[in-house]
């Protein structure tokens, strides 16, 4: 099994491969590195990045504000996954945007103002490929929101939010089925879907 | 020892893999707001403590009845579906069961006794495949539009991820039913368990 780190873009930090070398493992145990994915010093960023976002909130404003950079990061990913995944790619993008869009006006409510990430910018050299490989890839991303959204209805305190943030969780485990299919994958592989 | 305390120890002698899943997505915290959530009692008194748990053994045993629900409708299922659908069918049952399981432990963990299956349901007579999997929907909707309430409504954070493991899991299952319906498997950008357009 080859377990190297490919850079394909440059202009990564130290941090950033330090960072990346400490999820390796477990990018691998997920079969992502394993199943041919070519994943970009870029892509695989960002991805840590939103999951240590949500790690790091604890209180329902900054846990709201992790959330909407996650759907900015979804949102683009699957406008450049256009190519591969075609009209997949585009109803998912339109769901991610609709969920920032119902974070924002929470976060608002709270007296908050939203993230303006430069998602584009972080997402330049996103790898596509064929329609497997951009499926697994959209897997992990959706994984990770899965994930995001679990540890939410376990920080929240908001009532309120935490409705919220379920509807949307039930729809990025419905994205995880229609993926696993694209990528060949069993579609509903666990009784409790865990984001892994 | 305090109720998250006692609660973590109870669910940690769990067996089963049910169990395993049970604990891998907990926490130990409970909800730690200035005030109470919805329909929620404050944990700063013994009394409270244990108002909580009687609210979440409720909460838990009504997820748990409509699990037992699911498993005897889709026991019942299995009868007409044939193929691809009769596959996913067998997988969903499996699922509805472990869902069963771990709601049982949670809620023995508690000390309550977790509610029994009514052993037999007015389920309307389904002969097509079309007609199982349109009331399999039904169903599915209930339980997930069931699980959107419950998650705020628990006090232990704990077992708010428990649950949403379980609801994400049963949107799945509507994704599976959709696409066996030839309609758009994830048809929503929001899971709410209203009917899907």
């Amino acid at each position: 099994m080859d377990e190297r780190l490919i850079i394909t873009d440059g202009d990564v930090d130290t941090a950033t491969v330090a960072a990346y070398e400490r999820s390796r493992r477990e990018l691998v145990r997920r079969g992502l590195l394993a199943a041919g994915t070519l994943l970009t010093a870029s892509s695989v960023p960002i991805l840590l990045g939103v999951r240590d976002a949500f790690a790091q909130a604890d209180d329902d404003q900054s846990l709201v504000r992790a959330a909407i950079e996650l759907e900015q990061v979804a949102a683009e990913a699957y406008q450049r996954l256009q190519g591969p995944l075609g009209g997949v790619a585009r109803l998912f993008r339109n769901h991610e945007r609709q969920h920032e869009q119902a974070l924002t006006l929470a976060l608002r409510q709270m007296g908050g103002s939203p993230p303006s990430a430069n998602v584009q910018a972080r997402l330049a050299s996103l790898p596509t490929g064929d329609r497997r490989a951009a499926a697994r890839f959209a897997i992990e991303l959706e994984q990770t929101a899965v994930r995001a959204y679990e540890d939410a209805a376990r920080k929240l305190r908001d009532a309120s939010l935490m409705k919220t943030t379920s509807t949307i969780l039930g729809a990025e485990a419905q994205h995880l089925v229609v993926l696993r299919q694209i990528a060949g994958q069993d579609p509903v592989p666990a009784a409790f879907e865990r984001g892994s | 020892m305090d109720v998250d305390r006692r609660r973590f120890l109870n669910l940690a002698g769990l067996g089963a893999t049910g169990a395993a899943a049970l604990l891998a997505g907990c926490g130990n915290e409970t909800n730690k707001g200035e005030g109470p959530i919805a329909g929620e009692k404050s944990q700063e008194s013994a009394t409270g403590s244990i108002e909580s748990d009687v609210n979440d053994v409720n909460v838990l045993n009504s997820a748990l009845d409509l699990e037992h629900e699911a498993v005897a409708a889709y026991s019942q299922a299995l009868k007409v579906l044939r193929g691809a659908n009769l596959r996913y069918a067998r997988t969903v049952l499996n699922q509805e069961r472990a869902h069963v399981t771990v709601l049982e432990h949670a809620i023995r963990g508690l000390g309550a006794r977790p509610n029994q299956s009514r052993g037999t349901y007015n389920f309307p007579r389904l002969t097509t495949e079309d007609a199982v999997l349109r009331f399999a929907t039904g169903l599915e909707n209930k339980v997930v539009a069931n699980y959107i309430d419950a998650i705020p409504r628990l006090d232990a954070a704990e077992l708010r991820g428990t649950i949403a493991t379980i609801f994400a899991n049963e949107a799945e299952h509507l994704a599976l039913l959709n696409g066996a319906l030839k309609e758009r498997s994830a048809p929503s950008a929001f899971v709410t368990g209203e009917a899907q357009a």
